[in-house]
């Protein structure tokens, strides 16, 4: 009877284990529990409680007064000023996502069309800038941008011009600042769809008659519109609410949304008025992602955004 | 002849794309050697002035070992609550799993200047002072979605039947994941790690708002010195921070392969 | 004495039965193949055996102890998996060592025993490539070395061929065989290919939406099919409908087949209409006219040994035929042309539905 017994003892020990198993269904909350808890609490949270302090009127001693209002919205929406700063921070990001089409392109092309150790290469030159500190490189553009900066004195040095231009604290400023920022994501946008053709759809076209450069339109550009479309919506959305370069490169002058909402909260200490500023920002660069995407799915060519 | 016109049009099309994205960084480099008390490029002379002078400038130094203490701790936190989160997307089926995704993905959707106003106003409210983990935590929240992203692209074209051939082999889930499972996605992690720090360290919008006289990183010094002064020591300082981060670059790449993570992401 | 024991096992996905009570008893050193369609619940059984899946129900029972609700890395079992599942972080050296090393074996052993698995496979030398350094074949080959290295009780191989060409498959088989008797390890194998089923198993089970239709030896398998469904999976058939005559006695009964009559040894209801499988090399051509079932000559393939003929007869009944070159010069058979066909009643497959 021995082997009996020791069966049965087996199976009692299974059923535990087996009480185990079905605990184990349940690690994935734990697994996502560090990382919830701190969106919930720190992000979330935060971003709710500002919501709210956007609809609060302003006292000048506390910052938030105890009073509910709408006017932080309708100061904004009815001050040409204000709305004068929306469009050129709108517009400031156009240009960037134009420029940015227009010089990741032929980067990207030839990234791709080169070889394996050539393309490595340039792949880190491209992606090196990110690695690089955004102030730093801000800072560089001041000492090339500056009336007395590297252009400048380049430029009068060959007498194209008398007197210094003005380029820094301009829109050309940041547009220059937030390209260099913002390329690499979208030569990797535009890559990832080159690298996506089959090159025997290349050869298809060739071997019907299709000279390189009918190829090149007919072929690999209509194939990347997905590529440039979806670096677009990075670089576009990054752009508009981008600080840092704005903040450095167009200063005061070139006042941009987000910069109007540091403002807003740092120096006029007027909590609801920047928040609503800042709820605005958001509410434009969530509803520029959903007419993007809406376009791509709508138009026939268009690929899923990766 | 006809094929070769327009290669050369797109070299140098592409010569002057680099041209332009050296540019900044170069001049940096270069205007911290001159011997003038302003800013010039090129420089006028060549001198290490402006390094020696950093001795008198304790506060840059300050700021930089903090800013690399916060790198270090967002870097090392974020990376190992983000790949537990990013298995559990990965591996695990369960109800509300976009929800989740979006948001952690949404930091780089929302504007960081909003996020930083945001949570210097909970900070205030609930009473939480300024310190290097009240910036640690913001910016736990600005880099997950980098490493989840990586690491869940790691995970994803995982074959499972490794893990399988090592538990049938004898090894326990914790043997599994840490001596095949990471070992194998360590390019994703490691990828998700440089840039948390990365990141991390390069912050002036959230740290702009959680600084206090002495909790201020290396961004926000030099962003407000520069405010104020226009002498070289801050070419100096960005020198050494550049040269860092390449000496890192390469380091990492020698020790670690890492120029594997971008050559498979352009593949 | 059965080894391997798998009593009443069930498993359900979302309200499926996809493995359905399956009973099956494996003897110590047997290779029994899994053998089936996809979805018919082979990899399914195969990983509930491993343990990388929980069974719904019933037991699994190795060498007298029952296993199935202990985790995978108790099982003491060596898989083979269809992609190698190497890792590859790990030289081959490193691969085959690794279960060694969690049973904490010495060095010295584990040098000694790695190498003795490489030579079984004939990787002797390969020990400090890495798994992307190596052929699909080699690959394969170290999985196994990898797998026997840590003297499992049973060696599961999951379609461990299907990932390699024609040629290679074949030459893997007949190693695989020749280790497996070596060493004399109780192995299932499961597979999708017949062909590869019928030449390296002791038995074959072959599986059907959950459950196993036939567990035989490959010749029983193939010559007395015992389902419909074996029948028609195994080998080629053609489908012939016979009426029956009349009942002779209590063991015989007259059928006629399209006109072709034949005393069939199995007791049969008169006037009834019963389907039987015959295979194509088992009919024969006679070139005489009224030989049997007559048939028009719709075209010939020449396959090298034997030419395929295929024919229809008056009620458009498409028949397949299979004759050795040696037995039929295929130019004496002409396109278009009348002949007729007949088989040994012995040959007729039952169906049993």
């Amino acid at each position: 009877m021995q082997p009996e017994t020791a069966y049965q003892e087996q199976e009692l020990l299974f059923k535990q284990k087996k009480k185990n198993l079905s605990k184990k269904r349940m690690d994935y909350l734990l697994l996502l529990l560090p990382t919830l808890g701190i969106f919930i609490f720190f992000f979330l949270l935060p971003l709710f409680f500002l919501f709210i302090t956007g609809f609060k009127t302003f006292d000048a001693s506390s910052g938030v007064g105890n009073d509910w209002t709408l006017e932080n919205y309708t100061k904004f929406l009815s001050d040409t000023f204000y709305l004068g700063v929306l469009w050129r921070t709108v517009k400031i990001a156009l240009l960037t996502t134009l420029v940015a089409i227009v010089i990741s392109f032929p980067v990207a092309y030839q990234i791709t069309k080169a070889n394996r150790r050539i393309k490595n290469y340039l792949t880190l030159i491209v992606l090196s800038p990110l690695l690089i500190s955004m102030v730093i490189r801000c800072y560089g553009w001041v000492i090339l941008l500056s009336n007395n900066g590297v252009v400048n004195n380049a430029l009068l040095k060959f007498g194209w011009i008398d007197k210094p231009l003005t380029l820094l604290y301009t829109e050309f400023s940041v547009v220059i600042g937030m390209v260099h920022v913002l390329f690499p994501y979208m030569v990797l946008s535009i890559m990832g769809s080159l690298e996506r053709i089959d090159p025997s759809v290349i050869r298809a076209s060739q071997n019907l008659g299709a000279s390189p450069i009918r190829t090149f339109f007919s072929i690999v550009l209509p194939l990347t519109l997905p590529g440039i479309f979806a670096g677009s919506v990075m670089v576009f959305s990054l752009g508009i609410s981008s600080f840092v370069t704005p903040a450095i490169l167009g200063g005061p002058q070139v006042k941009v949304m987000s910069f109007l909402t540091y403002e807003q909260v740092a120096v006029m200490l007027n909590w609801p008025y920047g928040s609503a500023i800042g709820f605005l920002l958001i509410f434009i660069a969530t509803i520029t992602i959903i007419i993007y995407s809406k376009l791509l799915t709508t138009s026939k060519k268009g690929v899923a955004i990766q | 002849m006809r094929k070769a016109l327009p290669k050369f049009g797109l070299n140098f099309f592409c010569l002057l794309v680099y041209i332009f994205l050296a540019a900044p960084i170069v001049v940096v480099l270069f205007s911290s050697l001159t011997t003038t008390e302003y800013i010039v490029f090129p420089p006028k002379g060549l001198t290490l002035r402006w390094y020696t002078e950093l001795v008198n400038h304790p506060e840059f130094m300050q700021s930089f070992m903090l800013s690399i203490g916060v790198a270090f701790g967002t870097a090392i936190i974020s990376t190992v609550i983000g790949t537990m989160s990013s298995i559990a997307v990965v591996r695990y089926q369960f109800r509300g799993k976009t929800a989740i995704m979006q948001l952690v993905g949404s930091p780089l959707l929302i504007p960081t200047v909003v996020f930083g106003v945001a949570l210097l106003q909970f900070y205030s409210w609930i009473g939480l002072a300024t310190s290097p983990a009240a910036l640690v935590i913001g910016h736990i929240i600005l880099t997950i979605p980098f490493v989840m992203r990586l690491v869940v692209a790691s995970l994803v074209g995982f074959d499972r039947s490794i893990e399988q051939a090592a538990m049938n082999l004898g090894a326990g889930s914790m043997r599994v994941f840490f001596q095949i499972t990471l070992p194998i996605i360590k390019s994703g992690v490691i990828a998700g790690a440089i840039f948390a720090f990365i990141t991390s360290f390069d912050d002036l919008t959230v740290a702009l708002f959680i600084v206090s006289t002495d909790v201020v990183t290396l961004p926000v010094r030099i962003f407000t010195y520069m405010q104020y002064q226009y002498d070289p020591i801050i070419t100096s300082v960005s020198s050494i921070v550049i040269l860092l981060t390449v000496v890192l670059m390469v380091v990492i790449e020698r020790v670690l392969g890492v120029g594997k993570v971008f050559e498979s992401k352009n593949e | 004495m059965s080894y391997l024991c798998l009593e009443n096992v069930v498993k359900t996905f979302n309200k499926t039965e996809v493995v359905k009570k399956m009973n099956l008893e494996i003897k110590q050193g047997e290779l029994v193949s899994f053998l089936g369609p996809s979805g018919c619940g082979k990899t399914t059984t195969l990983n509930m055996i491993a343990g990388f899946l929980e069974v719904d129900g019933g037991k699994i029972v190795v060498d007298g102890k029952p296993v199935h609700l202990l985790p995978p890395n108790k099982r003491e079992m060596g898989m083979v998996f269809q992609n190698y599942a190497l890792f590859p972080h790990m030289t081959v050296f490193e691969n085959v060592a690794y279960g060694l090393k969690l049973r904490k074996v010495s060095k010295d052993e584990i040098k000694s025993r790695v190498a003795e698995a490489l030579e079984m496979v004939r990787l002797t030398g390969y020990e400090k490539r890495y798994p992307r350094e190596l052929s699909g074949g080699q690959q394969q080959r170290v999985s196994l070395a990898r797998a026997l290295v840590i003297k499992p009780k049973v060696l599961l191989l999951d379609e461990p061929l299907s990932n390699l060409d024609a040629k290679l498959r074949q030459e893997m088989r007949e190693e695989i065989v020749d280790i497996q008797k070596r060493v004399g390890i109780t192995t299932i194998f499961v597979t999708h290919d017949q062909e590869e089923a019928l030449a390296i198993s002791d038995r074959i089970a072959v599986m059907y939406e959950g459950r196993i239709e036939q567990l035989d030896t490959p010749v029983e398998i193939y010559n007395h099919p015992q389902t419909d469904f074996v029948s028609r999976f195994i080998g080629e058939v053609n489908q012939v409908q016979g009426k029956v005559v009349k009942t002779l006695n209590n063991q015989e009964s007259l059928v006629s087949f399209y006109g072709y009559e034949q005393i069939l040894t199995r007791h049969l209801a008169k006037n009834s209409v019963i389907d039987f499988y015959i295979r194509p090399e088992k009919i024969h051509i006679s070139l005489e006219p009224n030989d049997g079932i007559v048939v028009k000559v719709d075209r010939k393939m020449f396959l090298g040994a034997k030419t395929r003929y295929i024919l229809h007869n008056k009620e458009n009944k498409h028949i397949i035929a299979d004759i050795p070159n040696t037995v039929l010069n295929p130019d004496h058979v002409q396109e278009g042309k009348d002949v007729s066909i007949q088989w040994n009643s012995e040959d007729l497959l039952a169906t049993k539905k």
